[in-house]
């Protein structure tokens, strides 16, 4: 083959991810940015109205920041504890003293990977307010008279909100802090035994901090992933039928909307507002990008 | 404190940590073998002895058909999207080439672009080209897959020797041909672990179905599990066994492959 045929080579190669890219990924992208200049509702005529969805989204009708707060507040909570209780399993999972590490690191990490559906409906069953486990364990135990409403209530809702985001995603910050410590040489434990420092001074002067990039790292994941949470929250309380009785969009007082399922619902759901649900998407990808921005640089100053 | 004796406690005080993580498993199990009244009555410890009617129950949904749409669209997916990576992998690994290094850090950059931003004009681009109502539309996004580009070029930079390359080349064999007979069987390895990646991610994908498909014969497992609820309002029993049987094949499918799971979940975010 001629080079110059050659050169042409590497775009071929290039060519498949190119126009699966444009067709299917950048134009939608595009062609949304458009629609959320628009009011549309997908079937009739599309009004050109500018800035207006944008506008209002500060609109509290609009549930925008208030389901960007809900959602942050999950990532709040919820994050910290998943990455606490992550760490100690890893830690413990890393010290020699620890038998069938891979079968604990395999059950732990089980949560992290079924289906998120499945993660809302399980919670929904364990919380129901009649047929759930906690009620009734929390009963037989004389813990209360009756059963509390969890999915009802705001403060109870996002409680179990929390211990489900919790449950599920602390195998995730697991194997990350598991492939930390891995590659911490030995030689810098066995130095630090040498000079006095072991077990739990040695965790906190040594090993804690050599494992900031990976604190970091998964703290900017989390929040980036935190942000796109939908069907955890949307299946536990959005009553597919599973023992809770009534469909509130966004559990009671909309207390745990979420700002994909406030696009959604905008867009899908009990609305057909196109461009104001493309607004919403534009505004949360803006939020995402600020956030991964100020993490980048944390991430940058660390490593 | 002798080594065996802190065995113990550490061993013990992870099983006990790990009871965490699978209490809810095992309570959506026993759920589901017990008879819908008694869920209501009493606490449910053991298994219960009624599975098999309930089985009875859930077979008459046609759960199956909703393992066999998932099943195509993550195979295709995966198929698919492994394929394309690999192909942008070796460019980018293995030529060079005109802005190779302001394409790569395009690529990387929508990474960071959260999926839920052209979804409002994906679903109307789906509906312009008669694709909804068909599995089309779970399909089409997995398969330009920016992380899989990364993943695919940083592996066949550091395992396709480039002599390999150049001696099939010297014999003769065009670049399409290397890619098939030598770059995949360096590359088994990343493969595995970009397959089973994108095997999850299309199997658990819940929004765009949810959008896109309405027919309940065109139901992937994400939207079966949800309307079991439906399909008996009044049987708790049923619908517990049925979010079982949706959700824990698929969990010791990946179990067994977790090794390599977790081998590109962490890729890049640990230096070294």
């Amino acid at each position: 083959m001629n080079a110059a045929k050659r050169r042409w080579v590497p775009y071929l190669f290039l060519s498949p991810y190119m126009l699966f890219y444009a067709a299917f990924g950048l134009i939608p992208i595009l062609f949304s940015f458009y629609v959320s200049l628009t009011s549309w509702d997908g079937i009739g005529p599309k009004t050109f109205v500018g800035l207006d969805n944008y506008a209002f989204l500060f609109n509290p009708d609009s549930y925008f920041f208030q389901s960007v707060g809900n959602t942050l507040l999950f990532v709040a909570v919820s994050l910290p504890l998943q990455m606490a209780f992550g760490l100690a399993i890893a830690a413990l999972l890393y010290s020699k003293f620890v038998k069938w590490k891979a079968f604990f690191q395999l059950i732990n990490f089980l949560p992290y990977i079924v289906t998120p559906v499945a993660v809302g409906l399980m919670f929904n069953l364990l919380f129901d307010w009649q047929a759930g486990f906690v009620n009734k364990v929390l009963l037989e135990f004389g813990f209360i008279d009756e059963g509390i409403y969890w999915l009802g209530e705001p403060l109870y809702a996002r409680v179990v909100i929390v211990l489900m985001l919790f449950w599920k995603g602390f195998g995730y910050t697991m194997i990350f802090y598991l492939a930390g410590l891995a590659n911490i040489s030995k030689d810098l434990h066995e130095a630090a035994a040498v000079d006095g420092a072991t077990g739990m001074k040695a965790f906190w002067t040594i090993t804690l901090p050599l494992l900031r990039p990976v604190t970091t790292f998964v703290a900017i994941t989390g929040i980036i992933g935190g942000f796109q949470l939908l069907e955890e929250p949307m299946l536990l309380l959005g009553g597919a039928g599973m023992g809770s009785s009534s469909a509130v969009i966004g559990g009671p007082e909309r207390c745990c909307l979420t700002t994909v399922w406030n696009m959604y619902d905008t867009a899908f759901g009990s609305t057909t507002r196109y461009g104001l649900g493309s607004a919403i998407a534009y505004g949360l990808c803006v939020i995402i990008a600020a956030f991964s921005f100020i993490g980048t640089k944390f991430y940058k100053e660390e490593t | 404190m002798s080594t065996s004796t802190r065995t113990v406690i550490a061993t013990t005080g992870i099983a006990l940590l790990s009871v965490i993580a699978l209490l809810p498993f095992y309570i959506m199990v026993v759920m589901g073998t017990y008879r819908n009244e008694d869920l209501f009555t009493q606490i449910v410890l053991l298994p219960g002895d009624y599975v098999m009617e309930n089985l009875k129950t859930v077979a008459a949904s046609r759960f199956d058909l909703a393992y066999w749409n998932s099943i195509v669209v993550s195979a295709i997916s995966t198929v698919l999207s492994v394929f394309v990576s690999a192909f942008a992998g070796f460019a980018f690994a293995k030529y060079e080439f005109r802005f190779k290094s302001n394409i790569f850090a395009a690529v990387l950059l929508t990474m960071m672009i959260p999926g839920q931003l052209g979804l409002v004009a994906y679903v109307i681009e789906m509906r312009y080209l008669n694709l909804s109502g068909s599995l089309m539309p779970l399909i089409l996004p997995w398969v330009a897959n920016a992380f899989g580009v990364y993943w695919m070029t940083q592996f066949i930079r550091g395992a396709v020797p480039a002599e390999v390359i150049e001696s099939a080349r010297i014999d003769g064999c065009s670049d399409l041909g290397i890619f098939f007979r030598i770059v995949l069987a360096f590359i088994f390895p990343a493969v595995t672990t970009l397959s089973l990646l994108v095997f999850l991610w299309s199997w658990n994908n819940y929004l765009l179905p949810l959008i896109m498909i309405n027919k309940p014969e065109m139901y992937t497992i994400p939207l079966g599990i949800t309307t079991l609820g439906s399909a008996y309002r009044t049987d708790l029993a049923a619908q517990i066994l049925g979010l079982s049987l949706g959700t824990l094949p698929v969990l010791v499918l990946f179990a067994l492959g977790s090794k390599s799971f977790i081998r590109g979940l962490t890729a890049g975010s640990v230096k070294g």
